[in-house]
């Protein structure tokens, strides 16, 4: 359920996209993102492609990336498990940057016992690539998405923003 | 029809289109037949992306044409990439599909189900409505450029029937870049091409 506050939440990451000059983005869902993905489907700012397999998004915002186009890739952890082959082979190999944001499914607050893998597993994975990642709780936070989208431009490296349940549900920091 | 000879007529046919290849043969054989240093991604090994990252492409730049070579084996590990695909309807796309039977990267080995596989009938089955097929060399010559001519509305799916590379073939030459040099001569054509800014700076 997306409530007023976590719609606001979803807004504000769409505005935080938008300025950065993303136009495509690529999603596969995840409960707790559902709310940015409805507002990025409604935004005529955004051509949104939902995908079906989370390996797909990577080689889609690589190719926008190489005809001039901002992007962003949008799915949770678990998919984001899939899809390291593909991002270490296209994105390290030939440089080109990509912006992720996911879930940070199995942290603290997940109700749900079947993400232990990726709490035990998600930042450790992260770190085996070297893959700069940006945990996002609070509201007052979500500039950090601007920042995080910047540096995969200025360092031709993904990087991936981590949203926590709270930030989504529109409870994160004082909410 | 020898994979090397439908390259060749491909190259032939090839007008000013912007070319993304698959993993292993398709790189070698396009390389082989056309020596292009700017105007082709060689996308090595991404195991069934090179139609998404064309996708990616020929949204971000409508005015230029895109191929998309894939090879069977690439295809069948994520065929649901047609679906994505039938989904953008990209005008500017067309997905060359090279079906040899085999994985042609690791040396022919067997790929499931290869004799039943029905690439055409897969994409039809998907929405799919430009769908074309050929197993000749002749008829490839002969119709290729009617089916990447005009003004033709919506995404074109091409599958080409070929013989795996030969062992000799097998060592034909990979195109010989280290992949940021790669990004920046196929960025900067197309910056050259379409006038936009790829890497935040011109040279």
């Amino acid at each position: 359920m997306v409530t007023d506050k976590a719609s606001d939440v979803a807004k504000r990451i769409t505005d935080e996209l938008a300025a950065c000059g993303v136009k495509l983005v690529a999603s596969l869902p995840d409960n707790w993102l559902m709310g940015v993905i409805k507002a990025v489907d409604q935004d005529k700012r955004f051509v949104h492609v939902p995908v079906n397999r989370e390996e797909s998004a990577i080689g889609l915002c690589s190719g926008a990336y190489m005809g001039a186009m901002g992007s962003a890739a949008v799915m949770g952890a678990s998919g984001f498990m899939t899809v390291i082959y593909a991002i270490t082979k296209i994105n390290y190999t030939y440089e080109i940057p990509l912006f992720l944001m996911l879930t940070l499914r199995g942290a603290g607050g997940d109700h749900h016992k079947h993400h232990i893998s990726n709490g035990l597993y998600l930042r450790p994975v992260l770190d085996a690539i070297s893959m700069p990642y940006q945990i996002i709780d609070d509201p007052a936070d979500l500039g950090l998405i601007s920042r995080s989208y910047h540096h995969t431009r200025t360092f031709s490296r993904p990087m991936v923003v981590l949203f926590t349940r709270d930030l989504l549900r529109g409870q994160g920091g004082h909410g | 029809m020898k994979y090397l000879d439908a390259f060749h007529t491909l190259a032939k046919r090839r007008r000013d289109e912007i070319v993304v290849t698959s993993a292993g043969n398709s790189g070698q054989a396009w390389w082989a037949a056309t020596r292009d240093t700017e105007a082709t991604f060689y996308l090595d090994a991404s195991m069934s992306l090179s139609t998404m990252f064309s996708s990616g492409l020929a949204l971000a730049r409508p005015e230029l044409k895109i191929w998309a070579f894939m090879g069977d084996g690439a295809f069948c590990m994520n065929p649901g990439t047609l679906m994505v695909e039938r989904q953008m309807n990209l005008p500017n796309l067309t997905h060359i599909l090279v079906s040899n039977r085999v994985y042609g990267a690791t040396s022919n080995a067997g790929l499931p189900n290869y004799k039943d596989n029905d690439y055409a009938a897969i994409a039809r089955s998907m929405g799919l409505e430009r769908v074309f097929e050929f197993g000749d060399l002749e008829t490839l010559d002969r119709d290729f450029p009617s089916v990447i001519g005009g003004n033709a509305a919506g995404h074109t799916f091409v599958v080409l029937e070929v013989e795996p590379f030969s062992e000799a073939e097998q060592k034909l030459e990979q195109p010989p870049f280290d992949g940021p040099e790669l990004k920046f001569r196929f960025g900067r054509h197309i910056e050259r091409r379409s006038d936009c800014d790829i890497f935040g700076y011109r040279l």
